[in-house]
């Protein structure tokens, strides 16, 4: 029982680590995206 | 760089905030997250993967410019709710309205330029083409269309880092910051605040 407990927990830990880990990269992705700042060096220098 | 920057002062802010309140971080929830993988994917050949972006003809990058940034719009609206989405929706459409006043990019003048890379370098190339395979292109401010919303902004001198961006661009790092510091403050607290 209690490692079922356990296991069910860890589950969920790594379910929500991975949900926030995909909406981190799709809000990077998005200002990444939607930004156009141009860095010293640049892109392709 | 600078946008994740404030991407990550945002949430880190937020973190802290919740921490300091004894609350939970309650992260956003996203909707469409395939949509904004999607949307992404033509900035990714066009601009940031070496082994593309040397190969697609300037305008197809625009192009792929123009309808990344409409789908991400289109993402942008899927979740507009959000707290300071708002904000970043209108600097993407500050920043669209230019790249497509100025041929599909995003316009830097050369003396902007020549605060990110040598003179020599700026002065070796030309004046409407390409500024190396970012989304900017070098344009004099007269043959600028929108020229208040071009990459026009620098960083004091006395920064290390150097970054030319665009009022849309501030926008869109005060909205990333809102939406993710936001999360951080309690629910109760959000209640009083708009109260005021």
């Amino acid at each position: 029982m209690k490692a079922k407990l356990v296991s069910l927990l860890t589950q969920k830990i790594n379910r929500q680590y991975i949900q926030l880990a995909f909406a981190l990269l799709a809000l990077a992705i998005l200002v990444l995206g939607a930004g156009a700042p141009m860095e010293g060096g640049g892109i392709g220098f | 760089m600078i946008l994740l920057l404030a991407l990550l002062a945002g949430w880190l802010s937020g973190l802290a905030y919740a921490c300091w309140q004894k609350q939970s971080y309650q992260f956003p929830t996203i909707n469409g997250l395939w949509l904004a993988f999607v949307a992404f994917v033509p900035q990714l050949l066009a601009f940031y993967l070496p082994v593309t972006r040397t190969r697609i003809p300037d305008i197809l990058a625009a192009a792929s410019l123009i309808t990344s940034q409409i789908l991400l719009l289109v993402f942008a609206w899927t979740n507009r709710k959000l707290a300071g989405m708002w904000l970043l929706m209108g600097g993407l459409v500050l920043n669209l309205a230019v790249i497509v006043a100025n041929s599909g990019f995003m316009p830097i003048s050369p003396q902007t330029a020549e605060h990110l890379v040598p003179a020599s370098v700026v002065q070796s190339m030309d004046v409407g083409g390409r500024f190396g395979f970012g989304k900017d292109v070098l344009l004099l401010p007269e043959d600028t269309h929108l020229v208040l919303l071009s990459d026009r902004f620098l960083l004091p001198d006395r920064f290390h880092y150097q970054v030319a961006f665009s009022l849309g661009d501030i926008f869109i790092a005060s909205g990333i910051f809102w939406l993710l510091l936001r999360q951080g403050i309690p629910l109760r607290l959000r209640e009083r605040l708009k109260c005021l």
